[in-house]
């Protein structure tokens, strides 16, 4: 069926986009065409619910419908065919550097970006856990511990700095304050660093991300 | 020629009866022009179940579908519209559509200045909503909310952004990363998916 040469303009006239006299001929055009009042009136009735109800639709998921999603699975089912692309290519060449590029510089050391004007090189600090979504707010945090005695200052952010503390153990207890703090659904991420005793950095973690999945 | 044919009763004529040909031929002309501007035949009922949905749309978008006088307004344009017709004064001139169009544009810049010059000086009376209408209205975009809420994120993300978020099509096309192209076909893509699940 062809497309009447109107029908581009229902969304603009019921969005209120069209204005002066194109809008009077679009309106007198519907008084005389049924295929473009029918579609405007289904139109009409999804935008309508869209802006009522848009808040609800697109922002909280329906309770009993849908169950909770890791923020993983979510980014991957929102990705188009070119994204897909891209993450290929991307994958790819990573390979080509981990087995092709990297063997060739294992006498470097790991270096860390601190900040814009701050890199540290030092030895590899691995964190352990948690390292992925959990089901609840964790009690520790625990990392490899560094071949040499050393100081680890562990720091806790969501968004802005949320609790730091400092042990010689690879382990450490989250208090119970900064625990009550860690609400379910939302998004946190740890870094650990490694001092000598004389107070010198000689590793850093990468930061590690994780979230609290809300609550059912 | 005798257009009279003889009777009995009556004597016939001598030379036959000859009308007078320019006063047929002048009757035949006004015959002609009447049938021409005869109004055209409008069936009344059939134009109000057919125009009252439209005119309907056309006063609530104008005034609102929460003023409570856009009935009154509307039932005042089919009533406008079915005196006219009858008297006559509709020509034909314009499509029947046209000439309700601009019966209902008329009537609503009518009412508006009412609504005005009564504001001024008599407060507003608190509006009554029809509690049948707004529970019909209310379960239908329940369903269509819930059936825009079920479907995939690609056309969801679409439909936020286009209608709820009010971006163009260009907007959005570089929002995701996709051409305008691809956006009219989630768009349009979306919009028969819904009509599919409401209207299984």
């Amino acid at each position: 069926m062809k497309n009447c040469e109107y029908a581009d303009q229902i969304d603009e006239y019921l969005l209120n986009k069209l204005k002066g006299e194109p809008r009077e001929k679009f309106e007198e055009h519907y008084f005389n065409c049924p295929s473009c009042f029918r579609k405007m009136e289904e139109r009409d009735a999804l935008i309508s619910t869209i802006k009522s109800r848009g808040a609800w639709i697109f922002k909280e998921p329906a309770s009993g419908q849908r169950e909770w999603v890791p923020a993983w699975k979510r980014a991957l089912s929102s990705f188009t065919p070119r994204q897909w692309a891209t993450v290929g290519v991307a994958a790819a060449a990573l390979l080509v550097v981990v087995f092709g590029v990297l063997p060739q510089l294992r006498d470097s050391s790991p270096q860390f970006v601190l900040s814009e004007t701050e890199v540290a090189r030092g030895q590899a600090l691995t964190l352990m856990s948690p390292i992925i979504d959990v089901r609840s707010v964790p009690t520790f945090f625990e990392w490899k511990p560094l071949s040499q005695e050393a100081e680890y200052k562990i720091s806790l952010y969501n968004g802005g700095l949320l609790w730091s503390a400092v042990t010689k153990d690879s382990r450490i207890v989250i208090p119970e304050e900064t625990r009550q703090l860690m609400q379910p659904g939302q998004r946190f991420a740890w870094q650990v660093k490694a001092f000598s005793s004389s107070g010198t950095l000689i590793a850093v973690s990468s930061k590690v991300q994780f979230q609290v999945e809300p609550a059912e | 020629m005798n257009f009279y044919p003889s009777h009995p009763g009556h004597p016939p004529s001598g030379g036959g009866f000859s009308p007078n040909t320019t006063l047929v031929k002048d009757l035949a002309a006004l015959y002609n022009i009447c049938v021409e501007n005869r109004p055209p035949q409008i069936d009344l009922n059939e134009v109000v179940v057919k125009y009252r949905p439209v005119v309907s749309f056309k006063v609530k978008k104008s005034l609102g579908a929460q003023t409570p006088d856009w009935e009154d307004v509307v039932n005042e344009v089919i009533m406008q519209v079915i005196e006219k017709v009858k008297k006559g004064e509709f020509r034909g001139d314009s499509s029947i559509g046209t000439y309700i169009y601009t019966i209902t544009s008329r009537r609503i810049v009518d009412h508006i200045r009412q609504k005005t010059k009564v504001l001024r000086s008599v407060p507003e009376p608190a509006p009554l909503p029809d509690p049948c209408e707004n529970a019909e209205n209310r379960e239908r975009a329940r369903i269509l909310a819930e059936a825009v809420q079920r479907l995939k994120p690609r056309f969801k993300e679409v439909l936020n952004l286009y209608y709820y978020q009010e971006l163009t099509r260009d907007e959005v096309a570089e929002r995701l990363g996709i051409s305008p192209r691809r956006v009219s076909e989630r768009l349009n893509y979306a919009q028969r998916l819904l009509r599919k699940i409401i209207k299984p």
